[in-house]
């Protein structure tokens, strides 16, 4: 099945509906267990069985649009996030980039693509303990050979946008789940990517708290594509269009997900 | 920004980041410092044994006054009782005698190490010492209490039977284990038979063989000790020591003598300490194996501690790959770990090591009367902080591999 951009974001703003991403044909594959050695092949052990993760998927997702994945455990949306964040190359098919083949790519060239333009963000933080908010936002600036006191700039400018202005200094130790969140989406906009891709986002975080991460979702989406992993039925109501995927292949697209107006307490 | 101007803010943001992961994790931190600066530690004070152990056996080729010292084979410590040497050149009184017709010798001297059985009194609990035996005193033993004992009457020109001194130096181990002091009587034997028949008088304190061996030493008259040992028929000696005349060409009567006597082994002073540390080779080997230990076991320590700083952030690091930010800062970070970690366990390491030189060089002065066993130099400085440095960096350099190398999935 083909999944094409929404002709207008469910919000009822305007959207460029140029593809950002679009992958066609995805298919991936993994390896069930390590392929046997010289030994192992004369011992007579066979490749490892092939798990099809992802099969015949083809998404387009428009600069402006958000984009749910859905789908339960084992369905392929998080292997579907990775292949268009250009973390992992598809088995079969092709994924591009406004008009880069992300396959053409080497490993360096799509680890820089994903410095440039596409923004990751996790169920679990991962920010360094060490270092403090400011520092774990910059730290993505220092690769782009940005100065030092534009690095201080931008990330202090982005923490107080998602209203952690008081908690520059901190480290990740002294916030709380939803503030690490804040930072995590802090430092996957420092470089201000095109693409935002986050798997389970809100996965830590208690209800309000989620609300609170997903209105800088609803932000972040004003000038850029963003793509959520999530079988967390109010995460995915911000999503102009749901994808739902089902044993590799999609299963359905819904592009009335109800009421995408989110607000946290004193809004 | 240029490629060098870039590679150099990573470099520093890598120094930076490595010291705020050091900091935060400070028992983590001390745990690897201690330990390379034990490695540190192991590997100065056995290069500065090894150093003094060569000094004071110059120290006391050259204190002996001797030029030439012959051998009947390999000078090797003996297994019998308490240790020594053992005495393969024998008719060393005809030997020596014979050695001295050479008209640029002055003197050749037999030196026999024998071990014997000790005590206070002959009910007493005999010890088994190593008895040495020299042909009258002179300045090849030193007395730092008491007098040396006189000449060597009981040989009488070959017929032992002479009257025995009766006289004996012991060293202040000696007089500490016995419990006697100038002035008393100890038996002393090379059987326990013997032992109880033959009483001497301790005439003085001498610390030269016990220095020169490691050991607690009697000192007593050549023909004594072959007398008490049963050995008067042969005459072993462990060796002959050999003094010029004036102006005699050392090499020159080596050569001659080893000529003459081709049966035994001439070597000047810093031969014969050689020969005798290389017959030490598992002493020596054992020393060294002390050192490539305590380096394997510091690397490893820190290898291990770094390995777990990878493990620990590896999904903070994954996070940071999957955010485009490439291997080297990563990898920058951990060597940078690395190298600090080595840098501050080497520094401990030298800090400590004149604690521990002092330690040792009492211990050794109490137990076998050394001073200044271990010795320390700007060598064994300078290469304690370089295998802490070394050890920082490669064990830095295997933890960072993998970090490089690993996918940033396989940790999210």
């Amino acid at each position: 099945m083909t999944v094409q951009p929404s002709p207008a974001s469910s919000t009822g703003e305007s959207t460029d509906t140029t593809p950002m991403i679009v992958g066609r044909n995805l298919q991936k594959e993994y390896k069930r267990g390590s392929e046997p050695g010289r030994i192992g092949r004369l011992l007579g052990r066979s490749d490892p069985p092939a798990v099809r993760a992802l099969d015949e998927v083809s998404i387009s997702v428009a600069n402006g649009e958000i984009v749910g994945l859905a789908g339960p455990s084992g369905s392929g949306k998080s292997t579907l996030l990775h292949i268009l964040a250009g973390l992992e190359l598809p088995t079969e098919g092709t994924v591009t980039f406004q008009e880069t083949a992300l396959n053409s790519l080497s490993r360096r060239e799509r680890t820089r693509h994903r410095l440039e333009h596409v923004g990751v963000i996790f169920q679990h933080f991962h920010l360094l303990k060490s270092l403090s908010a400011r520092a774990n936002v910059a730290l993505p600036l220092v690769e782009l050979g940005v100065s030092k006191s534009e690095r201080r700039q931008r990330a202090t400018a982005l923490l107080e946008r998602v209203g952690l202005e008081d908690r520059i200094t901190h480290r990740p130790g002294e916030l709380s789940g939803g503030e690490q969140q804040r930072v995590a989406i802090a430092r996957a906009l420092v470089t201000d990517p095109k693409l935002v891709v986050a798997d389970e986002p809100t996965g830590e975080l208690d209800s309000e708290t989620g609300k609170r991460v997903l209105n800088e979702f609803r932000r972040v989406a004003e000038d850029r594509a963003v793509i959520l992993a999530s079988h967390d039925r109010p995460t995915l109501r911000i999503a102009d269009r749901v994808v739902r995927l089902q044993d590799g292949t999609i299963s359905d697209q819904e592009t009335e997900f109800e009421s995408t107006s989110i607000h946290t307490q004193g809004e | 920004m240029s490629l060098i101007g870039g590679l150099v803010t990573r470099l520093r943001v890598s120094g930076g980041l490595a010291f705020s992961q050091l900091r935060h994790h400070k028992l983590r931190l001390s745990l690897a410092i201690i330990g390379v600066a034990l490695a540190v530690l192991a590997t100065t004070l056995l290069a500065g044994a090894g150093i003094g152990v060569i000094d004071i056996g110059e120290q006391q080729f050259d204190s002996a006054d001797r030029d030439l010292w012959v051998t009947g084979g390999e000078t090797q410590i003996t297994t019998r009782g308490g240790g020594g040497f053992e005495n393969s050149l024998y008719d060393s009184r005809s030997v020596s005698e014979e050695m001295e017709t050479h008209e640029e010798v002055r003197h050749a001297i037999p030196l026999a190490f024998e071990t014997v059985y000790v005590a206070a009194d002959e009910t007493g609990d005999f010890e088994t010492f190593i008895g040495s035996g020299v042909r009258g005193g002179g300045p090849a033993v030193s007395v730092t209490e008491g007098e040396q004992f006189g000449g060597d009457p009981h040989y009488a020109n070959g017929t032992y039977e002479g009257e025995m001194s009766h006289e004996i130096l012991i060293d202040e181990e000696t007089a500490r284990a016995l419990d006697i002091d100038i002035g008393d009587t100890v038996h002393v034997g090379g059987s326990l038979s013997m032992a109880r028949d033959n009483e001497f008088t301790v005439v003085g304190i001498s610390p030269t063989f016990e220095q020169m061996l490691g050991t607690p030493t009697v000192t007593m008259p050549l023909s004594e000790l072959h007398q008490v040992t049963s050995t008067t028929e042969n005459e072993p000696a462990t060796f002959i020591t050999i003094t010029l005349e004036d102006g005699a060409s050392q090499e020159a009567v080596q050569s001659d003598l080893q000529d003459s006597f081709p049966e035994y082994d001439i070597r000047s002073d810093d031969e014969q300490l050689e020969a005798v540390l290389q017959e030490q080779v598992l002493v020596l080997a054992a020393g060294g194996a002390l050192v490539v230990l305590a380096a394997v076991s510091g690397g490893a320590l820190t290898l291990n501690l770094l390995a777990l700083v990878v493990y620990q952030q590896r999904r903070e690091f994954a996070a940071l790959k999957a955010q485009g930010i490439s291997s080297v800062i990563l990898v920058a970070t951990v060597v940078g770990q690395g190298l600090m970690i080595g840098i501050l366990g080497g520094l401990l390491g030298l800090a400590l090591t004149p604690l521990g030189v002092t330690f040792l060089n009492e211990l050794a002065a109490f137990v076998v009367g050394f001073e200044g066993l271990v010795q320390t130099s700007p060598q064994i400085y300078f290469w304690g902080i370089t295998i802490a440095v070394c050890i920082g960096t490669i064990a830095a350099a295997v933890a960072g591999w993998r970090v490089g190398r690993t996918p940033p999935l396989e940790h999210l």
